[in-house]
């Protein structure tokens, strides 16, 4: 009895060890955000937020343009979300149901896109919206980064898929139904969880990209939370904790969505690459 | 008639494809193309339209330099460094999640937390917590003794890519032990408790029954963070720049330097090349591998 209540001990340690771990950089960045400069370069360093400080987030979306940097970003998540999905419904059910000559190669091509790093192709898609009249605009970045998305999406979407009997479907098509009317009437309900995971991983892809809205977007009025964070680096006239600050509020809205949903992330996630 | 509307017709398939395969021809598939010639040309960034041809020059002079044989060998370290540690990191954290415990459903999701913080933001903590005076990991170096505690890692060729490590495996091993977490619920509860009857201790366990369940999970995991790795920009740009020194200078971060800090745009695209060449050299061999596997458990 001893010798397991010593060992249940050790692992409620190291889950406890293992929960610190991950929590500390965000606990950080939040006390930062909330510790007067003065105390942040003190010999000793605080380890608990300083609430009365709570003023300085004020200061922040007073002084710097977080408020129209978080819009930029939002209205990029949104955008990425809504095409990435409108994108990768019929195709992920096409995978699923049909065979047909090229699958094969489709599949492939969809995961090979997995190893296109922003970086390589932001030269000539530099080129290719400027022809197109897309560059300094969100809507080039919302088409830029919805390319990335898709393949993902079309891969998790197919597991689900994958998981629906046949015979849910056949008793609509004996009503009459067209193909496309079964996917949006039948499939889609059905899939509805993976879908919300989806959403979020596509919703947190335009979140966080940086190297295309850092390069294809010049208008200060545009700028994304990624790109005006980003600029903090290696900047010395911002006070560290308002920069904490930024990075909290950028963060939060992320997490806070993740938590909503994760159950279904997890699950989305994990058929979709675990299934291959 | 009924026929055709019940399987659909042939092209129903290909009509679904479409124009998901039109967008991804138009934004990776033409871009892709439109790379791959610019690796065979000198272009400068200056003048983006004027193409020299140059056939394999890139690559050769690219080869033929000692800097770059250190971005391979960064890039390789890192990449191997995140598939170990991130791996590692997640099992273990798996196999901690696994068993019960009050509070169970509340750690699982708390520890994965890390995987939903931009990784922009990410970076500037890290900065911050690797700050030389005042970041919190120096005054804890100091506070134990440890170190004098004045050196910034980031700044330090030997610590700078121990540093972006743990920033890199803090980020992505949560992705891995939900993954593994996954995988850890199709052991069977029998074997286990079986080879437990046997007398089998908790390490002959593991690598009797649990391992060989989860090991095609881990596999394709190893394969999804290589190649991840390969690509990651946003977390090295933003910390060190490749620097100091080279010493976290990895291809695409290379890549990078070569077309907007030297602005040769035919030099970066040989180095993305490269970097894709690599990505899909570990596809084959991933592929290879458990294709072996699977020959090998259909032969027992």
């Amino acid at each position: 009895m001893g010798a397991l209540s010593l060992r249940q001990g050790l692992h409620l340690a190291a889950i406890l060890g293992l929960l610190g771990a991950a929590a500390f950089p965000l606990y950080w960045m939040f006390v930062t955000s909330l510790t007067p400069s003065a105390e942040l370069f003190a010999d000793r360093a605080r380890l608990l937020p300083t609430l009365s400080e709570a003023a300085a987030y004020r200061e922040v979306f007073r002084t710097i343009p977080v408020a129209t940097w978080l819009i930029n970003s939002a209205i990029v998540a949104t955008g990425t979300t809504v095409l990435s999905i409108a994108l990768a419904i019929l195709p992920a059910y096409a995978l699923s149901r049909f065979r047909f000559r090229g699958k094969g190669v489709f599949g492939f091509a969809l995961f090979a896109t997995q190893m296109l790093p922003e970086a390589m192709l932001v030269v000539p898609l530099y080129g290719i919206f400027a022809q197109i009249s897309l560059l300094d605009s969100l809507t080039g970045l919302i088409l830029a980064n919805t390319a990335f998305t898709v393949p993902v999406i079309t891969w998790i979407l197919k597991g689900a898929i994958d998981g629906i009997p046949i015979e849910v479907e056949e008793a609509a098509r004996i009503d009459g139904c067209s193909r496309i009317d079964i996917v949006l009437a039948v499939v889609v309900p059905l899939v509805a969880p993976t879908l919300a995971a989806a959403s979020v991983i596509a919703f947190f892809h335009g979140w966080n990209e940086y190297v295309f809205a850092q390069t294809l977007v010049s208008s200060e009025a545009l700028r994304t939370a990624s790109v005006g964070l980003a600029g903090f680096v290696g900047e010395l006239s911002t006070p560290v904790h308002s920069v904490m600050a930024v990075s909290v509020i950028y963060t939060l809205p992320a997490v806070i969505f993740y938590l909503f949903v994760q159950r279904y992330v997890v699950s989305g996630m994990t058929a979709g690459s675990v299934k291959g | 008639m009924a026929d055709e509307r019940l399987h659909g017709s042939a092209w129903t398939p290909y009509l679904f494809m479409a124009p998901a395969a039109a967008y991804l021809l138009f934004f990776q598939g033409y871009p892709l193309i439109e790379e791959l010639y610019l690796s065979f040309t000198s272009t400068s960034l200056l003048s983006p339209r004027d193409h020299t041809w140059v056939g394999l020059d890139n690559y050769r002079d690219l080869l033929a330099t000692s800097d770059f044989h250190h971005v391979l060998w960064i890039t390789a370290l890192y990449t191997a460094a995140c598939v170990v540690l991130s791996i590692g990191l997640g099992l273990l954290a798996a196999l901690l999640l696994d068993e019960s415990f009050p509070g169970r459903a509340i750690a699982r999701t708390l520890v994965t937390i890390p995987w939903a913080a931009p990784p922009v933001a990410v970076a500037l903590v890290y900065i911050w917590m690797y700050n030389a005076q005042y970041g919190i990991f120096s005054r804890t170096l100091r506070a134990l003794g440890i170190a004098s505690g004045t050196e910034n890692w980031l700044d330090d060729p030997s610590l700078a890519l121990p540093a972006i490590l743990l920033t890199t495996v803090w980020q992505i091993f949560p992705f891995a032990s939900v993954v593994i977490l996954a995988a850890l619920q199709g052991v069977s509860k029998e074997q286990r408790e079986a080879a437990v009857i046997d007398g089998a201790d908790r390490l002959s366990v593991f690598a009797a029954v649990v391992w060989p369940t989860i090991r095609p999970t881990v596999a394709l995991l190893a394969l999804f963070i290589t190649i991840w790795s390969l690509r990651r920009f946003d977390l090295i740009w933003l910390m060190t720049q490749g620097g100091p020194i080279g010493a976290t200078n990895t291809l695409v971060i290379e890549l990078y330097r070569q077309a907007f800090v030297y602005r040769d745009l035919g030099r970066a695209a040989a180095v993305g090349m490269i970097g894709l060449g690599t990505a899909l050299a570990t596809t084959l061999v991933y592929f290879r591998y458990t294709q072996r596997a699977e020959r090998a458990r259909g032969n027992d």
